[in-house]
């Protein structure tokens, strides 16, 4: 079997670390990193960009995105910020190459569209990262849905909590990420109701405050952490959304985990059917213990790992030109949600959703 | 039991009576009216009645019950408490009523005046204050030990009410959000102060013999924090559940029932589960605890309880703002 050339266009987001570790690993891939945008800020891995990063995990480096396309790439990893995705995605489509867009999939509407015409018009694959559909526990509820055992779905609670980003300051820089854990831990849940339903939501209403690391989550690196300014981006953000079906559902978004945890966060799924109910612990499987030291609680978890199997979905797909899900479509949905909930927490309403 | 005790009498025969009886007999003998079931309540605790030196009568009246207590548990289905709480302070009464003091706002505020005007106590049962996992949660916040509260979820999950037919009717009991999620809608504004803002989303689905209802409500309260509040009535066979997850600036404390069990049983015949309500430890039965709190209160050998009249009337506030967020499709704002 040929090597597929695989690109990783950006390393602004830190799940760029965890596509180019994997994807080196794979005796059938060839990879190469550029990021041409990064500069790194400090000396720990999670602070290297560009060169410097991609020489740490072992992956060859492109000094220029022209570079890396001048190699002829299967396909590419968009892993820039947030609202960086559309350029790297009509760039990829242009010299048609298939791509792996990091979620969301854009930051406006406007974006999304473009980011749809883009890879329609140039016929190539877009799969947007939602690794969490990918996990067994999910696939099971799937199964069981699917096989009637849950009934009529008729209620679903989501948390998605996590740190917030602390060696990116983009993540709280609205301008680039697209908000703040509105934008950024909405979606995976609302990937998994999309896969669950594959229903088109009716109505959001969000709230949201800045309680948490106020004057940490400060509006990216221009802001003084020490000035105890409001973040500009929210941390807390609660999001519930209607079905045409009668379905309900809430969503809690919210950087909730400390800076202090022994793990990053986490994501669970209840789900409530005529049949019964499934609740879901995706990072759950873990031993545990105590430090003796401090006391600190030890979190060692031991669940598959999410990435690996969507990469290995995605290249699947390189191979055979068979589109895979999540798609463009989904990217759209999810981001719909997003904005919904940003505006109605803007304004204070409940927000419809028209597709 | 104090040497002379208060007389109590308990107005109501259905669920929560057989939940408050235990705590009452060991307060004092208890005299009892009901429309329906009186009868059975007193044969199905009349062992207990024994034992705690303690007696159960039955009384064919509400007059009849206002002539000899001084002390009236209302247990009587929602729609009903209004009016029995009413003829129980006319009649120069201290009253304990069941969660929601009332159904509608206008008749809890009427409430709330009436007992203070007649200088009388007047308590609403938010028993889930006395359990365990959030009085532990209460003084934790209270204590500081969270910081400023940010973000706060609650679940309670159960099976659909069918024993008794009013539940299923919005307009009598105020369906789900009434009746269950009253009590963490409380809990919320109890640890994170007053609501500001109330939106809701809620489902009914299911069969008519097989209900299934469900909301979510979310509240803004004027510190800034934010809350979730879901509840679900699910199918019958479904276990009575709670959770929270707490989360302010210096730590975090959740509760999840299921994984906190102090005994797990894997038996050949399995034992039948409750889902109509949540399992209590009867060394420290929330219920009794609450309603020893109330008595003691009421003849002044206890300090005033973690609950008051007006955290009642609140409470009702808050799920009659999520029922007409429901009705609107849009929040609603608390003045």
């Amino acid at each position: 079997m040929t090597a597929l050339r695989i690109g990783v266009l950006s390393f602004a987001h830190t799940h760029a670390l965890g596509y180019l570790s994997a994807l080196r690993a794979m005796p059938d891939v060839d990879v190469i990193g550029s990021d041409p945008d990064g500069v790194s800020t400090g000396t720990t891995r999670d602070e290297l960009r560009g060169r410097e990063l991609a020489e740490t995990l072992g992956v060859e480096y492109a000094d220029s995105y022209a570079d890396l396309f001048a190699w002829g790439p299967d396909a590419v990893i968009v892993t820039s910020e947030n609202a960086r995705h559309r350029e790297l995605v009509e760039r990829a489509a242009a010299a048609g190459v298939h791509v792996l867009c990091e979620k969301p999939l854009a930051t406006t509407w406007e974006d999304g569209l473009a980011i749809r015409n883009a890879v329609e018009r140039a016929g190539v694959l877009l799969m947007v990262a939602f690794p969490v559909r990918f996990a067994s526990a999910f696939t099971t509820l799937r199964a069981t849905h699917d096989a009637g055992a849950l009934g009529q779905l008729f209620s679903v609670r989501g948390a998605n909590n996590g740190m917030l980003p602390l060696s990116r300051d983009w993540f709280t820089d609205p301008a680039l990420s697209g908000g703040g854990a509105l934008a950024d831990h909405v979606v995976h849940i609302a990937d998994l109701l999309e896969a669950l339903t594959g229903s088109a939501p009716r109505t959001v209403t969000a709230v949201t405050n800045r309680v948490l690391h106020a004057g940490r989550a400060g509006g990216g690196a221009s802001a003084d952490p020490a000035d105890g300014a409001l973040p500009s981006a929210e941390t807390g953000g609660l999001v519930t959304i209607t079905y045409p079906d009668g379905l309900i559902a809430a969503i809690d978004c919210s950087w909730s985990m400390p800076d202090t945890s022994a793990v990053w966060g986490g994501l669970t799924l209840d789900v409530a059917g005529t049949g019964g109910t499934v609740s879901l612990d995706l990072f759950g499987p873990a031993a545990h213990g105590i430090a003796t030291a401090t006391g600190l609680p030890i979190e060692l978890r031991y669940g598959a790992d999410l990435d690996a199997t969507m990469l290995r979905t995605f290249l699947q797909a390189v191979r055979t030109g068979v589109q895979p899900q999540p798609d463009v479509r989904v990217g759209l949905r999810t981001l719909s949600i997003v904005l919904a909930a940003q505006e109605s927490a803007r304004t204070g309403r409940t927000v419809a959703i028209s597709e | 039991m104090p040497a002379t005790p208060l007389r109590i009498g308990l107005v109501g025969a259905g669920g929560i009576a057989h939940a408050h009886m235990p705590g009452l007999l060991r307060l004092g003998p208890v005299v009892v009216f009901a429309r329906d079931g009186a009868e059975d309540l007193a044969a199905a605790f009349a062992e207990t009645a024994l034992a705690t030196g303690s007696s159960i009568t039955v009384v064919d009246s509400l007059a009849a019950l206002l002539d000899v207590v001084d002390v009236v548990d209302v247990v009587t289905p929602t729609f009903a408490h209004a009016e029995v709480v009413r003829a129980a302070l006319d009649a120069g009464k201290d009253v304990i009523s069941e969660k929601p003091l009332a159904r509608t706002d206008a008749d809890a505020a009427d409430l709330v005046q009436r007992a203070r005007e007649a200088g009388r106590a007047l308590y609403p049962a938010q028993v889930v204050r006395w359990f365990p996992a959030y009085a532990r949660l209460q003084e934790a916040v209270a204590t500081g030990l969270l910081g400023d509260l940010a973000v706060l979820r609650f679940v309670r999950s159960g099976a659909f009410p069918i024993r008794t037919a009013w539940f299923a009717d919005t307009e009598l009991s105020g369906g789900i959000v009434m009746d269950q999620m009253i009590h963490d809608l409380d809990i919320a504004r109890w640890i994170a102060g007053e609501v500001t803002t109330v939106s809701a989303i809620a489902v009914r689905s299911g069969t008519e013999a097989e209900p299934v209802a469900a909301a979510h409500v979310l509240l803004t309260h004027a510190s800034g924090a934010i809350s979730h509040v879901a509840g679900v009535w699910g199918p019958q066979h479904l276990a009575f559940t709670t959770e929270y997850s707490v989360t302010g600036t210096l730590g975090s404390l959740s509760h999840r029932s299921r994984d906190e069990l102090d005994s797990v049983a894997d038996l050949a015949v399995p034992e039948a589960v409750d889902g109509f309500l949540p399992q209590v430890d009867p060394a420290e039965d929330p219920y009794g605890l609450e309603l020893a709190d109330f008595v003691g209160a009421i003849a002044g050998t206890g300090p005033a309880p973690r609950v008051t009249a007006e955290d009642g009337a609140a409470a009702v506030r808050i799920a009659n703002a999520a029922l007409r967020s429901i009705a609107s499709g849009q929040p609603e704002v608390l003045s």
